[in-house]
């Protein structure tokens, strides 16, 4: 079973948390956390596993950013939830060479929360303007502060 | 980026962002070596509306119209999956009958949007008349949506909990009566379109998506199911009522423009066979949930929900702090992931097929930029 192959190729990796989730109330089969820099190790393994990318985005507490994905399989299913707590002003490692679908997941949490992927070769802001100066989806952020017009 | 040192050897072309195939606003930065694409560099986010910031600034009900906004085609499958999110928080459990016809529009919304892609994109392609068939069938089932809805494109019909309106016995007879029209159009269809020489030049063997790399971009609805993976999540994960009807899953072989055009084509029978059987089958009782709350504040949790929407998979991953506005909302759109793939598919194909191959990722543009 897929779930079992995957607690187990993830625990070799020395998580931080891989528990079975609450289906019935989150929607997802199995929750992890890892630190950023396991990130890439973990998604090789899922890779490896044939799942794929689903989701990715960011959260932003107070304290740090979290990005979440959502891994999913074709065949069988098994949604995995990996949870990666980031520093505020610290970088997270891309993931782009392994799922090349999370390069335009990437550049969008870049560009709505403005947390940085260390490796992605393109990470340029994908739907704002290039010349915007903010990141929306920071709490932060308050669109009223843009001063009146002149 | 694109190289700009090398303007000598390559030719620059600009397609869109106001070019009719593109759909929507959409800018493709295209490196040509003569009529051959070298690096194609999709330019999203001309329609940014900041769904994800307004859904953080206001209820959760007042969201709810934002969400037939986001892909206005298929809008009742946004409308259910951010319905079914809510419900899921706030444990609440929707009544038989308004999941019944729930499932009716929904299917009823996907052949329409179906029929006006099928119409749109064969205008790319070159052919007029299948456009004007397309469209006559597309205005039944607005004729019908607009009854129980409401209005005719941009739907907000489910609340959390069920439905607002009933529907009445006409409409379940309309239903059946356009089952029974659209069947009788297949004819035309297939001596317009699907025998057609000059479709079958342009579409057979163009723009081939592997299975891997389905896999390695998280392309999903008819983007994947063409390339012969049966991944449809009304199947896979079921949810509402679809487990009680009996219907198939389209694929295709080569995972070319021409088994994605197929597998949205056979689709429209499989949502007209769930229609006929809901139909026949849909309860009496109440429409709507006996204790919903007047101010939505879910319990602090997370949730992912997932749906099969026409171009793929729409999942809504919804944070809650226990506040009446949520904490954080991502859209899942598919129409994201499936352009994503297109730089990777696009290299060393001929501008015009480029057209072809765009068309048949069937991109709503507003749900990438959201």
């Amino acid at each position: 079973m897929l779930l079992n192959d995957l607690t187990q190729a993830l625990g070799r990796l020395n998580l931080a948390k891989v528990a079975p989730g609450e289906y019935h109330k989150s929607g997802c089969h199995l929750e992890v956390e890892a630190a950023p820099a396991q990130m890439p190790e973990v998604a090789r393994v899922m890779l490896e596993q044939g799942c794929f990318l689903e989701s990715l985005t960011a959260v932003d507490f107070p304290e740090h950013f979290t990005l979440v994905y959502h891994f999913n399989h074709f065949r069988e299913l098994c949604r995995t939830v990996v949870h990666v707590r980031v520093p505020k002003e610290a970088a997270a490692p891309t993931i782009s060479h392994i799922y090349p679908g999370a390069n335009w997941y990437e550049r969008e949490v870049y560009d709505l929360f403005g947390l940085t992927f260390a490796g992605h070769p393109d990470l340029r802001r994908i739907l704002l303007p290039f010349e915007a100066d903010f990141h929306p989806l920071r709490k932060k952020f308050a669109p009223s502060e843009t001063p009146a017009d002149a | 980026m694109l190289e700009r040192g090398l303007e000598e050897k390559y030719y620059i072309l600009n397609l869109g962002p106001q070019h009719p195939s593109t759909h929507g606003v959409l800018r493709v930065e295209l490196q040509m070596e003569g009529e051959f694409i070298v690096k194609a560099d999709p330019d999203i986010g001309y329609g940014h509306r900041g769904h994800e910031h307004m859904a953080e600034n206001r209820t959760y009900l007042q969201f709810l119209p934002n969400l037939g906004r986001v892909d206005y085609l298929h809008a009742l499958a946004y409308n259910q999956c951010y319905c079914m999110a809510v419900e899921k928080l706030l444990e609440l459990k929707v009544p038989e009958r308004a999941e019944f016809i729930r499932v009716i529009t929904c299917e009823l919304n996907r052949i329409a949007s179906h029929l006006l892609w099928i119409g749109a994109y064969l205008l790319d392609l070159g052919a007029f008349t299948p456009f004007l068939y397309c469209f006559d069938d597309r205005e039944n089932i607005l004729d019908l949506l607009d009854r129980v809805t409401g209005s005719r494109l941009t739907y907000c019909y489910y609340r959390f909990g069920g439905v607002p309106r009933d529907v009445d016995d006409d409409f379940l007879a309309g239903c059946k009566a356009f089952a029974r029209r659209l069947r009788s159009r297949y004819r035309d269809y297939e001596n317009l379109v699907n025998k057609n020489v000059i479709f079958l030049e342009r579409t057979k063997g163009i723009g081939i998506i592997t299975p891997e790399q389905c896999v390695k971009y998280g392309l999903t609805g008819p983007m994947l199911r063409g390339s012969g993976i049966p991944y449809d999540i009304r199947k896979c994960e079921p949810y509402s009522v679809y487990p009680l009807f009996d219907f198939e899953i389209p694929v295709g072989s080569t995972g070319d423009v021409y088994d994605r055009y197929m597998v949205r084509y056979r689709e429209m029978e499989q949502s007209l066979r769930i229609i006929e059987q809901a139909v026949d089958r849909i309860p009496a009782g109440p429409i709507m949930a006996e204790k919903v709350p007047k101010r939505i504040k879910p319990a602090p949790g997370e949730v992912y929900v997932a749906v099969e929407a026409a171009r793929g998979e729409f999942g809504i991953y919804l944070v809650s702090q226990g506040e009446t506005a949520p904490y954080r909302l991502k859209l899942r759109v598919p129409s994201f992931g499936n352009l994503s793939i297109l730089p990777e598919i696009a290299v060393d194909t001929l501008v015009a097929d480029l057209v072809a191959i765009l068309g048949s990722i069937d991109v709503v543009v507003p749900e990438i930029d959201r």
